[in-house]
C-alpha cells in the first residue's frame, strides 16, 4: 500500500514539474514586457520586475502595425471559420443523412484529400489566386479554406449520431430539404458548430505559411505572418518584442479561458477518425 | 406556364436524392478548385522552368528532379527533416502517452494539468518564436543565465551554436504540441470500456500491468492515428524553424519545407524547382505514411 503512494507522489511531482516548464517561459515573457530597459539588460537578470513600466506595452503599437495585424487576423480567421462551418455542415449533413448516387465514393475521395500535404498544393494555389486576381485580398485568403475535409468529416460524424427518423416526420409535414436542415437539424448541432468553429478559428489564427504566402503587402498581413517578418528585421529591442508576443497571444488565450471545452473537443474528436 | 416550370424545378431539387447534390456542391467546388486542381498542377509545374513572372514557360522534363538530387542543400534539408522526425515524434508521443495514463481521469488535479498543458497549443509559433528566441538567447535569456550558474563558463550562445540550435528547435516544438497529443490520447483512453479495467483489477493486476496489457493494446487505433498524424506534421516542419533560426546556423536546422519556401518565395522565385522539391516531399510522406500504417495496422489487428 505504501509503495503505491510513493509512486503516486512521484507522478504528481513530475506533472507539476511539466506544468512549471510550460508556464515558466510565459511568465518570463510577461515579466520582461513590464521591465525597464535598464533592468532587462542587467546582469545577473531578475525574474520579477523590480520596477513596473508600461513603456513597451505602448511602444509596440508604434513600432509595428499591430492593430492592422489584429484586424486582418480577425477578418481572416473568423471569416474562414464562419464560411467553412456553413459549407462543411451542409455537406456533412448530406453525406450523413441523405441517400444519393456516388455518395460513399465522393466521401471517400474527400477523405483522401486530408492526406494531401499543404506544401504540394502551395505553389499552384499561389499561381491560381494570382490568376484569379484575388491574391493579397481577404477573398483570396478565405476562399481556398472555405471547405475542409476534416470539417465535413466532423459534421458528418455528428449528424450520424442523431436519431434516425428525425427528418421523416418533417418530410411528411411537407417541409422541404433545406427547411429540414435549417429548422430541424441546425438547432440540434449548436455545440458541434461551436466546436468546429473554434477548431478552424484556432488553426487559421495561428497559421503562418499560408497567410504569409497569400499576402504580399504589410497592410494585409496577419499576426503570425507580420510578427514572423519582424523577427529578423526591425524588431530587435527586447521590451517591445516581448510585449508584442504577449499581446498577440492574449485574444485566443482569453477565448480559451471562457470556452476551453470547445477547444479541447475539436482536438479530441480528431483522434476518433483513425 | 412559367410558374409551372418553376414549381417543377423546385420539386425536382426537393427530392432528397437530388437536393443532396446541391448540399455538397459548394464543398466539392472549393475542394476541387483549391486542393485537387493544385495537386495535379503541382506535378505539371515541377516539369517546367516556371518562375515568378510566369512568362516563356518551357517543359524541361525531369531536369528539376535531376538537379535536386545533385544539390547538397536538398540532401541536407531532407536529412535534417528526418532527424527532426526521428527524434521529435517518439519524444512527443511517448511523453504524451505517459502523461495521458497519469491524467486521463476527470479529477481536479488532472483537469488542471491538462488545461495548463494545452496553453502552448493555442499560441502561434510566431509569437512563441519571439519569446523563445529571447529566452534561449545569449543577450537577455534566462536559460543561458541558469546554465552559466551551473557551468561557471560564462553565458553560452545556443542559437549560433550548431550543436545546440537543433535540440532547441525540437524542445520548442515538443513543448508546444504535446498538450494536443495528450488530449487525443486521453479521449482514446476514456473510450476504452470500464469493464476491461474492472476485470483486470479483480484479477489483481497492478497499475503498470494494466497500462501495458490493457491500455496500450486497446489504445492502438488512437495511437496509430496519433503516430501517423504527428509523423506527417513533423515531415512538414516549417513554422518553428522559420521563426527561430531561419535554417541557420550554417543550414544546420534547415528543413525541406523551409528550403522549398526560400526557393519559391524567399530569395529566389524558382516555382518549377520548388514544385519539384514539394513533389519529392509528397512521395516521401506517402512512403513514410504507408510504412507506418502497415506497422500500426498490424498492431491493431494483433490486439483485437
Amino acid at each position: 500500500m505504501k509503495r503505491v503512494r510513493v509512486t503516486d507522489i512521484l507522478e504528481k511531482a513530475i506533472c507539476l514539474l511539466v506544468m512549471f516548464l510550460v508556464l515558466f517561459p510565459f511568465l518570463w515573457m510577461v515579466s520582461m514586457s513590464f521591465k525597464t530597459d535598464a533592468e532587462i539588460m542587467s546582469f545577473p537578470p531578475t525574474f520579477f520586475p523590480k520596477e513596473f513600466t508600461m513603456k513597451h506595452m505602448i511602444a509596440i503599437w508604434d513600432r509595428i502595425p499591430l492593430m492592422t495585424y489584429i484586424k486582418n487576423t480577425v477578418i481572416f480567421a473568423v471569416g474562414v471559420a464562419f464560411v467553412s462551418v456553413m459549407i462543411d455542415s451542409l455537406a456533412g449533413y448530406a453525406f450523413a443523412r441523405m441517400r444519393f448516387k456516388g455518395r460513399d465514393r465522393i466521401f471517400g475521395l474527400i477523405l483522401l484529400t486530408m492526406m494531401v500535404p499543404f506544401q504540394i498544393t502551395m505553389i499552384p494555389l499561389y499561381i491560381e489566386t494570382y490568376k484569379l486576381g484575388i491574391l493579397n485580398t481577404f477573398v483570396g485568403m478565405i476562399l481556398p479554406r472555405a471547405a475542409t475535409a476534416y470539417g465535413i468529416f466532423f459534421m458528418r460524424s455528428f449528424f450520424l449520431g442523431l436519431p434516425v427518423d428525425l427528418e421523416e416526420a418533417a418530410r411528411i409535414d411537407g417541409l422541404n430539404e433545406l427547411g429540414i436542415y435549417l429548422k430541424i437539424m441546425l438547432p440540434l448541432c449548436k455545440s458541434a458548430f461551436i466546436t468546429l468553429f473554434i477548431f478552424v478559428l484556432m488553426g487559421n489564427w495561428n497559421d503562418l505559411l499560408y497567410p504569409m504566402m497569400m499576402t504580399s503587402s504589410t497592410n494585409m498581413r496577419t499576426l503570425p505572418a507580420g510578427l514572423a517578418m519582424f523577427v529578423g528585421e526591425g524588431l530587435t529591442e527586447v521590451g517591445p518584442s516581448m510585449a508584442g508576443a504577449f499581446i498577440s497571444m492574449l485574444p485566443l488565450f482569453v477565448l480559451y479561458c471562457f470556452a476551453q471545452k470547445y477547444f479541447v473537443q475539436g482536438i479530441a474528436v480528431s483522434g476518433m477518425k483513425g | 406556364m412559367k410558374e409551372k416550370k418553376f414549381s417543377n424545378i423546385r420539386s425536382y431539387w426537393n427530392r432528397p436524392n437530388h437536393a443532396a447534390y446541391l448540399f455538397i456542391a459548394p464543398a466539392i467546388f472549393i475542394i476541387v478548385l483549391f486542393v485537387i486542381v493544385p495537386l495535379v498542377s503541382s506535378f505539371v509545374i515541377s516539369l517546367t522552368d516556371m518562375d515568378i513572372f510566369m512568362r516563356d514557360i518551357k517543359f524541361i522534363g525531369m531536369k528539376n528532379f535531376l538537379k535536386s538530387f545533385k544539390e547538397e542543400r536538398v540532401w541536407n534539408a531532407f536529412l535534417n527533416t528526418f532527424k527532426y522526425v526521428i527524434i521529435s515524434v517518439p519524444i512527443q508521443v511517448g511523453m504524451s502517452l505517459v502523461l495521458a495514463f497519469w491524467l486521463y481521469q476527470s479529477n481536479p488535479f488532472s483537469k488542471a494539468m491538462r488545461s495548463v498543458y494545452f496553453i502552448p497549443v493555442i499560441c502561434s509559433f510566431a509569437s512563441l518564436g519571439i519569446m523563445f528566441k529571447m529566452f534561449f538567447g545569449s543577450a537577455v535569456g534566462y536559460f543561458p543565465y541558469l546554465v552559466s550558474l551551473i557551468t561557471k563558463n560564462g553565458v553560452p550562445s545556443f542559437w549560433t551554436d550548431v550543436r545546440y540550435a537543433f535540440p532547441l528547435i525540437i524542445f520548442i516544438s515538443v513543448w508546444k504540441k504535446f498538450g494536443q497529443t495528450l488530449i487525443i490520447l486521453v479521449a482514446g483512453i476514456n473510450s476504452i470500456s470500464e469493464t476491461y479495467y474492472e476485470a483486470a483489477r479483480i484479477d489483481g493486476a497492478s497499475r503498470k500491468q494494466i497500462f501495458a496489457y490493457i491500455t496500450i493494446p486497446m489504445l492502438w487505433p488512437t495511437l496509430s492515428f496519433v503516430i501517423v498524424t504527428t509523423l506527417i506534421g513533423a515531415m512538414q516542419v516549417f513554422d518553428v524553424v522559420f521563426v527561430t533560426t531561419g535554417g541557420g546556423p550554417l543550414n544546420s536546422t534547415e528543413t525541406i519545407v523551409q528550403y522549398i519556401y526560400s526557393r519559391g518565395f524567399g530569395n529566389t522565385y524558382d516555382l518549377g524547382y520548388a514544385s519539384a522539391l514539394s513533389v519529392e516531399l509528397f512521395v516521401v510522406i506517402a512512403v513514410f505514411t504507408l510504412l507506418t500504417r502497415r506497422y500500426t495496422d498490424k498492431k491493431i489487428e494483433e490486439n483485437t
